[in-house]
């Protein structure tokens, strides 16, 4: 298991990112709404761009013409770069599947600490 | 071929055409009215008639400002007058035999420029009701019942959608009308002033049929294309593409093809290789700023191509040809319709219009996305 800690849980506002180092990746961390966690890869699939430090929102999702509907509130990430949005729950780029996606990690809380799980291929010190 | 009489440029055209017979649909022809405004004026009710007479100024091929009259004197082909000297256009017997017979045409689709220009803005818009009802008259009774060849683009009076929506649904039903004819205004195209119309076209399974009115940019309420004036013909006529790519981009933010999804549009004579450009540019917006307008649910690309369709005429010509088609290849045969522009002195025949794309890219341009795209008028066959 290639694991990191981000830290306590406590220490983490809700919907917003908290970067971590781990070896030469840069990791944002996020509380959710419901208490959950994320982590991504702070890079942005379209463009290499730190993408963590964009808006976590919702979006308006397809809608008939002139009708203005809401949906998938904090669980949106905005790429402060061209603005492209992604799924925080699958990383998928919105309403564009088969794009370019989020490298997300798994993310746990374990006794109040907030855990990370890389990849085997991946270590804090760098490799893949 | 300066010099050559009609006939013989007739027969030239199809001698290079030589090949399996595409049953050609040609979505571009300008056909002017037999007797000029006589021939209009007997489809007007008395009051209007008189109205126009006493004005003495309804009279169709009006003018162009100097800066923008075509620098040869007229934009029609000396060479395709009638053999009494009729203006080219104007006389269906010779518009059929020199067009349709001599190039192996199976549907010409006639727009008139000149009920176009009038109902845009040189008439009045209560004006524009009633010669657009007699410019539909004068086609209908004088020319279709001539050719089952002969498919039309009925004119609207798009100053008053309601009216232009009326006129619709009262002579859109004739089996050789194929597609309603726009003389688009300054308004762009996805704006809700044209819902009417677009309502009553897809009630009726009528493509909209738009063209370079002649008007943009010169006329106060005609489309603009710039804020700046043109200075000269070759400038104007340069740049009124333009207008093509406004009303692409208008149409699809607007959402309009989600608000009418069987709505069709041809672009004729806007050419049609900005295309790639400004699909590649939407699609990019879309990613990034799509939920400003949540109701563009598909890609820009995917709406484009589901509902519009582009003439091929005036065709770029690069130095070399295999560019034209490479580029033709990136956007795809299924959108690309055959138009001749007949008989305008820019106009190109078959014969020597895209000659070697494969045959299965032939098929398509000349006769199938036509079909797609036009309600397929009687006696042309699917």
């Amino acid at each position: 298991m290639n694991r990191i800690s981000a830290g306590s849980a406590d220490d983490f506002e809700t919907g917003r990112f908290r970067i971590i180092q781990a070896g030469s990746r840069e990791i944002g961390v996020l509380r959710m709404a419901d208490g959950s966690f994320r982590a991504v890869r702070n890079r942005c699939p379209h463009r290499g761009v730190p993408i963590c430090r964009g808006i976590v929102g919702g979006t308006w999702p397809p809608s008939p013409p002139g009708e203005l509907q809401f949906s998938h509130e904090g669980r949106v990430l905005l790429c402060p770069w061209h603005a492209f949005e992604y799924d925080l729950d699958t990383g998928q780029e919105m309403f564009r599947p088969g794009a370019p996606r989020l490298r997300m990690y798994p993310a746990e809380v374990i006794d109040g600490e907030v855990w990370i799980t890389l990849r085997q291929t991946e270590t804090v010190n760098g490799g893949t | 071929m300066g010099g050559i009489m009609a006939s013989e440029a007739a027969n030239l055209n199809l001698k290079v055409e030589a090949r399996p017979k595409l049953g050609i649909i040609d979505c571009d022809v300008h056909p002017f009215p037999i007797d000029d405004a006589a021939s209009i004026m007997r489809y007007l009710p008395k009051p209007w008639q008189e109205r126009f007479l006493r004005k003495g100024s309804f009279l169709t091929n009006a003018g162009a400002p100097t800066r923008y009259t075509n620098p040869n004197g007229t934009v029609v082909r000396a060479d395709a007058r009638s053999p009494a000297g009729k203006i080219a256009g104007s006389d269906p017997h010779y518009l059929i035999a020199d067009l349709i017979e001599g190039n192996g045409i199976d549907a010409a689709l006639l727009n008139c420029l000149d009920s176009a220009k009038l109902c845009t803005t040189q008439a009045g818009p209560d004006e524009s009701i009633v010669l657009a009802q007699a410019y539909n008259e004068h086609f209908v009774q004088e020319w279709l019942p001539l050719s089952r060849h002969l498919a039309y683009a009925m004119m609207v009076p798009s100053q008053d959608p309601l009216a232009a929506a009326a006129e619709i649904r009262r002579i859109g039903s004739h089996p050789q009308i194929a597609a309603v004819h726009l003389p688009l205004l300054s308004a762009l195209m996805g704006n809700r002033y044209y819902w009417p119309i677009y309502e009553a076209a897809q009630e009726a399974d009528l493509p909209l049929f738009v063209h370079v009115t002649g008007l943009e940019n010169i006329a106060h309420g005609a489309s603009a294309v710039t804020n700046g004036s043109f200075e000269s013909y070759v400038e104007r006529y340069s740049a009124v593409a333009v207008l093509g790519e406004l009303s692409v981009n208008s149409l699809i933010w607007s959402g309009t093809f989600e608000r009418f999804p069987k709505l069709r549009v041809i672009f004729a004579e806007f050419g049609f290789l900005w295309m790639l450009p400004l699909l590649m540019r939407l699609d990019r917006a879309w990613r990034g700023l799509r939920h400003e307008v949540p109701w563009v649910r598909r890609t820009p690309t995917e709406t484009a191509m589901s509902h519009c369709f582009f003439t091929t005429q005036p065709i770029e010509e690069p130095n070399d040809p295999r560019d034209l088609e490479r580029l033709i290849g990136m956007l795809g045969y299924d959108n690309l319709c055959f138009s001749s522009d007949y008989p305008h002195w820019d106009n190109d025949m078959p014969g020597a219009t895209l000659q070697s794309l494969p045959e299965e890219a032939r098929r398509k341009v000349f006769r199938d996305n036509a079909l797609k795209a036009l309600r397929r008028p009687a006696g042309i066959r699917a």
